[in-house]
């Protein structure tokens, strides 16, 4: 396929966390607003005068210092994120929404005021207490965290306008980039897409990571460049995977996977599309930070969850994503020393193994992609394994 | 005349005593053992007047098990027959053994007192559960009975009359593990053989093995299940659910429990627990029987924070492992449901304030430092508190367990006591401190200076992410607090990856080479106990 | 009154046979050499023959 005409650009934009575009914006006045995770709504943090930052620490190769802290049994994400912390990868930001979410990113966002690590006198860390569970109490619960921990000190240590109008107009404008990134992911459901799995891991990376409003217009052109893309003559790969699993925010995870042979059809991780990329829907009667906080609960996969509805769609939406994007089997990833990808990728192997004679492969990673040689042997040993199934008629 | 007969046997048979021997350089406590096993050659020579207290004590417990297994001989049969966490029970001389090894006067007395409570509450327990385990027949008692994760404060349980709470993981794991070190390795090694790492909480491992290999009493109609302490045990839950196969709940809690929003949040969690557990067993709370269970819960409550005062002082003799244990298995197990306990406290009490007046120094006066112990301890090494104390006169004056949840509750009005009660279940075991944020954690300090402490013990467990998250700023706030601070590496469950005498090397290193001290007991510095129970 | 004293002799007797018998194995640790030596490994023996529905769901 003809090279995208700004896939190099993006990849640029990759390579550090405050890129060009966020220097842009931090320069324009507009507040950075650091985030780690998908229960602090990417929306709320769009509002008129601010953007959303979510937190990489690219090519980090040593943590060194924050081994030193939370040593080096924790989660690397979190410690690389920390090291890039004390290196000053993160002064631009203005301000570090995190949560409870898991005890190492707790930890983690700790350092970041008990250290002083961001050297900008206004800089706080605020953290949410993130609900377990996709009832009504929950819910409520969610609504109280984040109007209280992210909303308000936006407010009032910022002066961002939380208006109910000022809300809706971060609806639309989210809607409008969900809407690109959503047809732009959808080409991959095609029999011979004219995308790469990897091509698409960047662009939704890109996405999260630089202001909204100077990307979209490069993501607009690269879906009309898609639309007139010709895809290889056949179908380069052997075989076609959906990514279940954590942090993974390195693209070059996605072409260690393509390379092997299995085109990433689908990404249902923590930096991935699935969820990130649906249309908030303000349903009748309801404010717009009700329809936002009923959204990210709804859609949220994480791991985390603990009642037995989320539990089920978690599984469900891994099926859902198998069937719609055509896939032979689903690669499960955790993160070293996560705790609960631990869990989720033993449950999620029986159950797709098992109950739904879905190829299931579960592998460990660390956050910087050391053990290539290890994953590659997993990979193409998963892919044969589907090739053969494919040839014997899916027995 | 009789005291003197005594005094002339125990002149003539100190030399029998470990610690006679240990201090005049001719043996110690190791010397009675077997090499590896644990296994005693013959028990402890405390004196007339404490050996023959202690061979007492050792009949009472032996009748409370008689009695088990007379009350339900064929359910007992049975669960030894079924259950390997069950044969794992027979340890448990063995373990009161250790627990109490160098106790004398009054600490040993009141760690009896404390241990008996336990063992005629747990065989009744056992006989119970398993003489209504749907595994072998059922009961009568099944059907009234609720499976319960251990973390929940079951005294909420206490307005439904004819409903049993069971802590699920209590009998094949949260206690056998300090009873026999061999048992959890095997349900982790079930857990491990299904694809979960290694590295993941061996607590947490355990429970999963023991879900998988099908080792859980099968009681009750429903599950609850909960969110405490932390990411782990969320995380096994999802396990314990599936192969339960019964309605199930998940009350989660707010981790965040010191904070303002958390009391209307948890409360509605427990509200919605409460309208799940009415619905399918067809049963209302009643208040009365709440409020009675409650003032019970009060007096413990109460009575605690009496001996809290007395613990800032030389003179507690209730201290190390006696108190822990106790606290644990009151609040996690008994959570105001028992009398028999509240009659223990009042008893305790008593001695404790008769010796503080009389200035008793627990432990002969051998005591140089004074620790806070901090973070569950190796499960497979209860003992440690009396290991330290006995090796390096370290006296572990209170267990960050200890500390959970001890507010009063309300026996009046109901929606108060619904405010109460949710503030002692935000605060459960391991969860009081270890999660909601550094100042949580960090509290250690105040408590340890609140207990006159100049020592901090630091359980490390090697796979708790919460804590590993904050492990230098602890060694930092140490230093700048003037603290000894010693991390004593564990794994939890799993004394394979850090033996008993890892654990202790962490104390000798420091003692020795920091300190420039020398053992109470030099046979005890280093021994092979691994194939001890 | 003999046979007052025959009983209590007897009751006194076997009350200190019952405590030398219990005291001695008390003092010897004998149940917890029985448990460790013979009891639990035939128990484990026992356990590690079992044949267990070990799964997931």
């Amino acid at each position: 396929m003809k090279d995208l005409k700004h896939l190099i650009y993006f990849e640029n934009l990759l390579q550090e966390a405050q890129n060009e575009l966020v220097s842009k914006a931090v320069d324009e006045g507009k507040k950075a607003l650091g985030y780690n995770c998908y229960y602090i709504p990417e929306v709320l943090l769009n509002l008129d005068g601010c953007f959303s930052s979510r937190m990489r620490a690219p090519n980090c190769t040593s943590t060194d210092v924050a081994s030193y802290y939370m040593t080096n049994r924790t989660c690397p994400y979190a410690r690389s994120l920390l090291e890039r912390a004390v290196e000053g990868g993160y002064n631009y930001l203005d301000c570090l929404f995190g949560g409870e979410n898991c005890a190492t990113i707790e930890r983690m966002e700790e350092h970041f005021f008990l250290l002083d690590l961001v050297k900008k006198d206004s800089f706080f860390v605020t953290q949410i207490d993130p609900p377990m569970k996709g009832d009504k109490t929950n819910l409520e619960y969610y609504k109280v965290q984040l109007m209280t921990k992210v909303l308000k000190p936006m407010q009032e240590r910022m002066g961002v306008d939380i208006s109910d109008e000022a809300m809706k107009k971060a609806i639309e404008r989210h809607n409008e980039l969900c809407r690109v990134i959503t047809e732009i992911g959808n080409f991959r459901k095609l029999d011979n897409p004219p995308i790469t799995g990897y091509e698409f891991h960047v662009i939704q990376l890109v996405s999260q990571v630089c202001p909204h409003e100077y990307i979209l217009p490069y993501l607009k052109e690269t879906l009309e460049e898609l639309k007139k893309r010709k895809p290889e003559k056949k179908f380069p790969f052997r075989a076609r995977v959906v990514v279940v699993g954590s942090e993974i925010d390195d693209p070059e995870f996605t072409k260690l996977v393509e390379m092997c042979g299995a085109m990433v059809v689908a990404d249902r991780y923590c930096f991935g599309s699935f969820p990130g990329r649906e249309e908030i829907e303000i349903l009748e009667g309801e404010t717009a930070f009700d329809a936002i906080c009923r959204h990210y609960l709804h859609w949220n996969q994480c791991a985390r969850f603990m009642d037995g509805e989320k539990i089920q769609q978690r599984h469900d939406e891994a099926m859902r994503l198998v069937k719609e994007f055509k896939a032979d089997g689903i690669i499960y990833e955790s993160m070293k020393f996560c705790e609960f990808w631990s869990y989720e990728k033993v449950m999620a192997h029986h159950l797709f193994t098992n109950e739904e004679n879905i190829p299931c492969c579960t592998i460990e990673k660390e956050y910087a992609l050391g053990a290539v040689g290890q994953l590659r042997t997993r990979f193409q040993a998963f892919i044969e394994s589907l090739e053969i199934k494919n040839i014997q008629g899916g027995k | 005349m009789f005291d003197k007969v005594i005094a002339s046997i125990d002149k003539k048979l100190e030399r029998f005593d470990p610690i006679w021997r240990a201090e005049h350089g001719v043996g110690g406590q190791r010397d009675r053992y077997y090499d590896k096993t644990g296994v005693a050659k013959y028990r402890e020579w405390r004196g007339c007047r404490d050996t023959f207290y202690d061979y007492t004590c050792w009949l009472k417990n032996l009748a409370s098990m008689a009695q088990m297994v007379a009350s339900a001989p064929v359910a007992c049969l049975k669960g030894f027959w079924e259950y390997r966490w069950m044969g794992s029970y027979l340890g448990t001389f063995m373990f009161i053994d250790r627990l109490y090894e160098g106790y004398r006067g009054t600490e040993l007395r009141i760690a009896h007192m404390h241990m008996h409570a336990i063992v005629q509450s747990l065989t009744k327990r056992i006989a119970m559960i398993l003489s209504n385990d749907e595994r072998f027949g059922g009961g009568p008692l099944t059907d009234r009975m609720v499976a319960m994760d251990e973390t929940i404060a079951s005294i909420m349980m206490q307005g439904y009359k004819d409903l049993i709470p069971i802590p699920l993981q209590t009998l094949p794991e949260f206690i056998i593990c300090d009873v026999d070190q061999h048992i959890e390795p095997y349900y982790i090694d079930v857990a491990e053989s299904f694809g979960l790492p290694a590295d993941v909480c061996s607590r947490c491992a355990a429970e999963t093995g023991v879900a998988l290999d099908d080792a859980y009493p099968i009681v009750g109609k429903v599950l609850i299940s909960t969110n405490m302490p932390c990411n782990a045990s969320e995380a096994t839950s999802m396990f314990q659910r599936r192969r339960y196969g019964k309605p199930d709940f998940a009350a989660t809690l707010a981790m965040q429990h010191n904070e303002p929003e958390a009391l209307p949040f948890s409360k509605q969690v427990l509200k919605d627990c409460m309208a799940f557990v009415e619905k399918e067993y067809n049963v209302t709370f009643d208040w009365n029987s709440f409020f009675k269970a409650a003032e019970l819960f009060n007096e413990q409550n109460t009575i605690e924070l009496e001996k809290w005062d007395f613990f800032k002082t030389p003179y507690s003799p209730l201290t190390g492992i006696s108190e822990t244990l106790y606290k644990l298995y009151e609040w996690q197990s008994v959570n105001g449901s028992d009398p028999y306990f509240n009659e223990v406290d009042r008893k305790v009490i008593e001695i404790m304030r008769q010796a503080y007046k009389d200035k008793y120094q627990p432990f002969g006066g051998r005591t140089r430092h004074r620790a806070f112990l901090w973070g569950p301890s190796a499960v497979y090494y209860t003992d440690f508190p009396t290991w330290v104390q006995n090796c390096w006169g370290i006296n572990i004056v209170l267990n960050m367990d200890s500390t959970m949840g001890y507010n009063m509750i309300n026996t009046e009005d109901p929606e108060q006591a619904m405010d109460d009660l949710t503030r002692i279940a935000e605060k459960t075991t391991m969860r009081h401190m270890a999660v909601g944020g550094w100042d949580n954690v960090n509290s250690v300090w105040d408590w340890a200076k609140s207990f006159n402490c100049d020592m901090v013990l630091m359980n490390d467990n090697i796979a708790c992410k919460g804590m590993l998250g904050v492990h230098a700023l602890m060694e930092e706030q140490a230093r700048d607090l003037g603290f000894h601070f010693i991390f004593i590496e564990h794994d939890l469950e799993d004394s394979r990856t850090v033996s008993r005498q890892n654990m202790r090397d962490c104390v000798n290193s420091y003692m020795s080479v920091v300190l420039g001290e020398e053992p109470l007991d030099p046979t005890i510095v280093e021994f092979d106990d691994s194939e001890a129970y | 009154m003999k046979t007052v004293a025959k009983v209590g002799g007897k009751v006194c007797g076997f009350a200190l046979l019952a405590f030398v018998g219990t005291f001695g194995m008390y003092m010897f640790n004998l149940e917890n050499k029985l448990i460790y030596y013979v009891l639990r490994p035939l128990l484990n023996k026992h356990y590690d023959s079992q044949s267990r529905d070990r799964r997931i769901v």
